[in-house]
């Protein structure tokens, strides 16, 4: 249908639509008008994501000065190719609809693991695996030096690229990843570097978060993206852990005894080099001295998205004098090596900020501030012209370099752990460095600073106003969206005590109680008899349901749930739970039903979604608090106190609830679907917890279900599967929850669509 | 004696029946008993009569064996050669309780076969009544040919019933009872037993390796329940238990179902992200390598547990499926281009298309709903046109030629021109189509469209009963032909003379109804018509038959 937002005219790929898309819609747009930044909850299963797209297309098609590209950031693989999927649906429909030929160009950028059609490079199983083999088949010298030595093995593929795929863009349609490589096998060039180079003149890109979100990914891939960009980020809610992963560095004493074998090998090949090729540095010392002017000139034009890692002030300055020449930066290194050593020698925790650091190690071993900014650039300079083959070798040494230039860039918002052992094991000595970042806006600023519009967006970001706190940004829409619905088809229930009465938690008082985790078990049994097809159930931790899983056991009460279901369990090892997963749902399909036994925070939780029959019920064992005794944590719950104003216990009740919303939300994914959701622990009927519920949650708890006992919770759920059970078609929802273009036009319609949004 | 070639499995003397003395024979399909003297039997009843056989308790002075017949008969034999009677009755309990089981599920089976198909087809049932319960034919002349028909169809039917899968739950079942002695009781039954085959395929090599040669059934489930195997700790397995090698195999089978994948790329963990973060980066840190080792026992006995029941509800739903399984691996054979190929592209995208199509789809946003269709997976699409080719295909008109035919005909019309001096005047053509329209002179046989009103239903009901009756009968009649046995001789008088029977009782009074209702229209007579034609047959054949024998 063809709708009318604002004045602006979207050209909508289905014929009907939920009120809430409409409304999510109205208040993008004014989120691109204003040419601002937005925060925007709205329920998982109602079409968010071809809502988006709508949208954002419309508006590029309108105004294609001014919005001149979509980054869509997703976080996963099959994610990020439902995205595109999509979009080639809404592509149809305009081809169809307006008869034109489709001009835009879409495409979606993977790992050259997803991408990679090289028949050796791709059949290889990890990632850096792969990306290794690529870089010693494709870096300038190697293909310098099959000039000399015609037997030099490179990539065919990189190679056809190189020689004609730059003269030609990309014609325009929708690539998804297997469409890429399709084009790329007919064509003979390599689709990794296609995709990359094409994301520069593409309309739409679509993408991981890393790409924009870790500065040595983005530096090299999306540095010089459009300003006039909208970036969305979907299933936003992990946003601030993926920015502060992206900043963080540990140093174990592994990491440095590979980093000194690193140095040995620069030093090998510095002395090699010297002999036959002085020119080289010499050439290469030059360069440094003219500094990082090229890289500052580029900045001020504004081409470049910002690195994080490499500041604005270091631009205006040439390498320092001190680690000009290769032997003294290896020297210098050598030093900070030793230093980080010595480091590790210690027999009790240290904790320090940064500008402590660099004190300690001026006085120790006289380094100063300055050098050690220029650490990680110098590096890469030396690795080029050194012209070494296969850098993931020297991934050690890249991280003791970044891990300088970081450590002497920001006085304010990393801290710096020193651990000599883990706490669960004390007698056995492993020394961990921890440099950690505790502020997510970090990573994110050059982000909101660079693009016009970032939409931060997902099904679970309650409360709204903690993101743009955490992220240090100032949004100018934030909304959450209910979900119309013309049946309840979530239910959710707290579920307080057992049948005899005993408060049921988590916390760490009772954790080991028995008389809890043979309620926990009587709840799983009792559901396994009533509810049909898939059971999804989340503990805290990984070492909780194992205790609870083994006493489970001793009980036999696994042995009953073995008579209704059978049981799955997520294990620690990917594989083995992909299998699990894979047959769960192989059991729902032919009938038989099944249990998952998972983790709150795991991959399941994250990234699988148990559409209809594969999860007609989720238990949420618990409140999934965070580990609360890392000194990590301690230390960031501090910098939020100090530097947001964000209570220690509301982060971590926002944290705990955020990851209790994914879980139980994974259940539902749409208005046909239907599902339990089910929360074990008395906790979540206090109002701190459950006001941090997602709202399209929290309304539909009544009063009546915040401490039910198992027995209640068996009637509750087994008259809501019932009256779920009947038939339901598309006239029910109609005119309610579903929408035609009429009734979409009509004055009652829009008032009322105008109170979904809810405003922040 | 009966008959030679009739195996005698047992003879026991001495034994009286209603105060005769004389012999018990046990014989290959029947029990009898001959009085002493004579050569034939006075008593004999098939193994398949027999519903149950009753003795005498120990105590009594008379050592006696009953048997009791499905007809609620029941037949005594006393045992009474004096020294050996309780052993001659011993071995003939002994045998007949070997023999009865198999009879009776043959006969059950057929009951229960008959029972069904009367049940199932209610035409079938109909005609039962109408001609056996009415008596006109006979019970077995009437499964006579059904029945011959049925056996050789039978795995047809049966293959549809579903596969039994296993019961998630079967070694919680087994619950061990204390015998009082410190000792332990394990009940297995014949089920749990298949369960446990068909669950852990090594337990089954195992038992086939080692029992009866190696060790005894008891001792075979003693050793398993008693092994670690059957327990939760099953890392502690010691290399003397039998099973050890049992729980080895497991973990490869289990390796191996892990190393195979997944063909759902939405499930699989592996490659659910995108870009890793660098080792040394992120919080979370990878757990180091050394883990392993410094576990405490009870953690890895916990992960052992929880790998269990990966593997066992694995297990269970494989065993549960394995049936199925050949099949649906060809499909998705043919389906794919190229199965075997070390790189797994070539056959990914039809799954990961599918399935990234149904995680976008929105059901309730579009129009309608598209009715789901099964593929249809033809081999030869030609067939599915022409239906099968006929042995003179050329009497058939091929597609390509019905084709040519419209085009034909179209171009005909085309080019079609009123031959204007040549057409019928107003009056003629008026009256031709108010001959021709429904009450015109040339449209009486309009009336017998009225003719499912004139009849009321009731009479249509009966009237459609006799005409599967009289078919079935006919279908009897005709199907002696050509007479060449003198088993069909004897059929085809009989057939005949049941027909007559037929049209006696069943015909005439239903004719003689209508005439009292005065239904004016001849509803029977065609199949009086069918009756005569039948008789007419029957008429020439005796003819026939009668100047052959002069």
């Amino acid at each position: 249908m063809k709708l009318n937002i604002e004045g602006l005219l979207v050209y909508f790929p289905y014929d009907y639509i939920y009120p809430e898309q409409y409304s999510y819609m109205l208040e993008l747009k004014r989120t691109l008008d204003a040419k601002g930044h937005g925060v925007l909850e709205m329920p998982s299963g109602t079409g968010k994501t071809i809502s988006l797209l709508s949208l954002i297309v419309a508006y590029q098609k309108a105004f294609p000065l001014d919005v001149t590209k979509l980054i869509y950031c997703s976080r996963t693989v099959p994610e990020i190719e439902k995205v595109v999927e999509e979009l080639r649906k809404l592509m149809e429909f305009y081809a169809k609809e307006t008869g034109e030929v489709n001009n835009f160009l879409a495409l979606a950028l993977s790992s050259r693991k997803n991408l990679c059609i090289h028949p050796e490079v791709s059949s290889l199983r990890f990632g850096k695996e792969v990306d290794g083999k690529c870089h010693s088949l494709t870096a300038s010298y190697i293909r310098a030096q099959r000039h000399s030595n015609p037997d030099q093995p490179v990539c065919r593929f990189y190679e056809e690229f190189d020689a004609v795929g730059r003269q030609v863009p990309l014609p325009a349609g929708i690539y998804n990843l297997d469409d890429l490589k399709d084009f790329g096998r007919r064509k003979g060039w390599c689709p990794y570097y296609l995709a990359r180079y094409s994301i520069l003149h593409a309309n739409i890109v679509v993408y991981s978060y890393h790409y924009l979100l870790d500065p040595k990914i983005a530096d090299l891939v999306s540095k010089e993206l459009a300003k006039k960009s909208v970036v969305v980020f979907d299933e936003a809610h992990n946003i601030d852990n993926v920015c502060i992963d992206s900043m963080s560095v540990n140093i174990t004493r592994r990491t440095l005894d590979r980093c000194q074998g690193n140095v040995e090998t620069l030093q090998h090949t510095i002395q090699k080099i010297k002999d036959t090729d002085a020119a080289k540095l010499r050439e290469e010392y030059r360069r440094l001295v003219e500094g990082l002017k090229e890289a500052n000139i580029a900045r001020e034009t504004d081409v470049y998205l910002a690195n994080p890692v490499l500041p604005d002030e270091i631009l205006q300055e040439a390498v320092p004098g001190s680690i000009r020449t290769a032997e003294h930066f290896l020297g210098f290194l050598r030093r900070f090596l030793e230093y980080l050593k010595s480091r590790l020698r210690v027999h009790h925790v240290v904790q320090e900020s940064a500008p402590q650091f660099l004190k300690d190690i001026f006085e120790k071993v006289c380094i100063d501030r300055k050098p050690l900014r220029f650490c990680a650039e110098r590096l890469q300079s030396l690795l080029r012209t050194l012209e070494i083959a296969d850098i993931a070798d020297f991934s050690a040494v890249t991280l003791i370099a970044n891990f300088a230039t970081l450590v002497s860039t920001y006085s304010l918002g990393f801290t710096i752990i020193i651990e000599p052992f883990d706490d669960r094991t004390p007698t056995i000595a492993n020394p961990v460095l921890h440099f950690s970042c505790m502020d997510p806006s970090i990573a994110i600023k050059p982000v909101f600073q660079r693009f016009q519009s970032v939409v931060i967006t997902s099904g679970t970001l309650s409360p709204l106003d903690i993101y743009p706190k955490i992220l240090d940004f100032r949004p100018v829409t934030m909304a959450s969206f209910t979900m119309t619905l013309a049946r309840t088809c979530l239910c959710p229930l707290i579920v307080g005590r057992g049948n005899d009465q005993v408060a049921l938690s988590s916390k760490f008082e009772t954790r080991e109680d028995f008389a809890v985790i043979r309620n926990y078990g009587n709840l799983l049994l009792e559901m396994s008899a009533i509810v049909p097809d898939g059971i999804v159930a989340f503990f805290t931790s990984y070492v909780y349901m194992e205790n609870i899983v083994a006493s489970w056991y001793e009980q036999g009460i696994l042995e009953n749930i073995q008579r209704n279901k059978l049981i799955f369990i997520e294990t620690q090892d990917a594989a083995e739970t992909s299998m699990a997963l894979e047959k769960y749902q192989e059991a729902c399909e032919n009938g038989r039903g099944a249990i998952l036994l998972s983790v709150a925070r795991g991959k399941v939780s994250e990234g699988i979604d148990f559409v209809h029959h594969f999860g007609r019920a989720v238990i949420m064992f618990g409140v999934p608090y965070v580990y609360t005794q890392s000194r990590i944590l301690k230390a960031r719950l501090e910098y939020l106190r100090d530097q947001f104003q964000i209570r220690e216990n509301d982060f971590l009740t926002f944290d705990a609830m955020r990851h209790a919303a994914q879980c139980v939300g994974r259940a539902i994914r749409g208005k046909t679907d239907y599902g339990l959701m089910i929360f074990a622990d008395k906790r979540y009927a206090r109002a701190d917890k459950r006001g941090k519920l997602p709202r399209w949650i929290q309304e539909h708890i009544s009063d009546g279900s915040l401490n039910l006992t198992v027995d209640e919770t068996v009637q509750l759920s087994k008259h809501f599967l019932r009256q779920m059970a009947q038939p339901f078609r598309q006239e029910d929802q109609l005119g309610l929850s579903l929408l035609t273009l009429e009734q979409l036009q009509s004055e009652d319609m829009l008032k009322k669509i105008a109170q979904i949004a809810h405003q922040a | 004696m009966a008959s030679l070639s009739e195996e005698v499995l047992l003879v026991v003397k001495k034994v009286r029946q209603r105060k005769q003395d004389g012999t018990l024979y046990l014989m290959a399909e029947r029990i009898a008993w001959g009085p002493e003297g004579k050569d034939r039997f006075t008593v004999s009843h098939p193994y398949s009569d027999i519903r149950c056989q009753k003795i005498s308790p120990d105590g009594k002075a008379k050592v006696q064996l009953q048997l009791v017949l499905h007809t609620g008969e029941s037949t005594t034999f006393h045992f009474a050669n004096e020294s050996t009677a309780l052993k001659d009755r011993e071995a003939a309990k002994e045998l007949l309780q070997q023999l009865l089981p198999k009879f009776k599920k043959k006969a059950n089976k057929e009951l229960e076969e008959k029972n069904r198909m009367l049940q199932e087809d209610p035409v079938l049932f109909q005609l039962y009544k109408d001609l056996v319960v009415s008596q006109v034919i006979s019970a077995e002349e009437f499964w006579a040919n059904r029945l011959g028909g049925l056996n050789n169809s039978e795995p047809a039917p049966y293959s549809n019933k579903q596969e039994v899968g296993i019961s998630g739950a079967f070694l919680a079942d087994i619950r061990p009872q204390t015998d009082g002695c410190n000792g332990l009781r394990y009940n297995l039954t014949t089920d749990i037993i298949e369960s446990i085959f068909r669950t852990y395929p090594a337990v089954k090599q195992k038992y086939s390796e080692n029992v009866p040669h190696s060790l005894t059934e008891k001792e075979f489930w003693t050793r398993f329940f008693q092994s670690h195997y059957f327990h939760r700790d099953r890392i502690n397995t010691g290399t003397q238990d039998i099973f050890s090698e049992c729980a080895k195999q497991d973990e490869k089978g289990l390796m191996s179902l892990v190393n195979k994948g997944v063909k759902n790329p939405l499930v699989d963990l592996l490659s659910l992200e995108d870009k890793t973060l660098d080792e040394g980066y992120g919080l979370k840190q990878a757990l180091p390598s050394t883990s392993n080792t410094n576990k405490t026992v009870k953690e890895s006995s916990n992960a052992a547990i929880i790998k269990r029941f990966n593997h066992h509800s694995a297990m269970v739903l494989a065993a549960g499926s394995r049936k199925n399984e050949v099949p649906a691996d060809q499909a998705s054979e043919t389906s794919s281009t190229d199965g075997n190929s070390r790189d797994s592209d070539f056959f990914q995208p039809p799954v990961k298309k599918v399935k990234l199509q149904e995680a976008i789809e929105y059901e309730d946003l579009q129009r309608e709903s598209k009715q789901k269709t099964v593929a249809l997976n033809l081999k030869k699409s030609d067939r599915y046109a022409h239906g099968p080719v006929p042995l003179q295909s050329q009497k058939y008109t091929t597609s390509q030629d019905i084709i040519n035919a419209v085009n034909c005909i179209q171009q005909e019309m085309a080019h079609y021109k009123p031959n204007l001096t040549q057409v019928m005047s107003s009056t003629a053509a008026s009256s031709a189509i108010a001959a021709l329209s429904p009450g015109g002179v040339l449209m009486q046989g309009g009336a017998q469209q009225a003719i499912n009103q004139m009849v009321p239903s009731d009479i249509q009901g009966e009237l459609k009963h006799l005409y599967v009756a009289a078919g079935e009968l006919l279908r009897h009649f005709w199907s002696c032909f050509p007479v060449n046995t003198s088993f069909l001789e004897d059929k085809v008088i009989k057939m005949k003379s049941n027909l007559e029977r037929f049209q006696m009782t069943k015909l005439s009074p239903f004719k003689e109804k209508l005439q009292r209702q005065y239904l004016g229209t001849n509803l029977t007579g065609h199949l009086e018509e069918m009756l005569q034609t039948a008789y007419g047959k029957f008429h020439i054949w005796q003819t026939r038959r009668m100047m052959r024998k002069t």
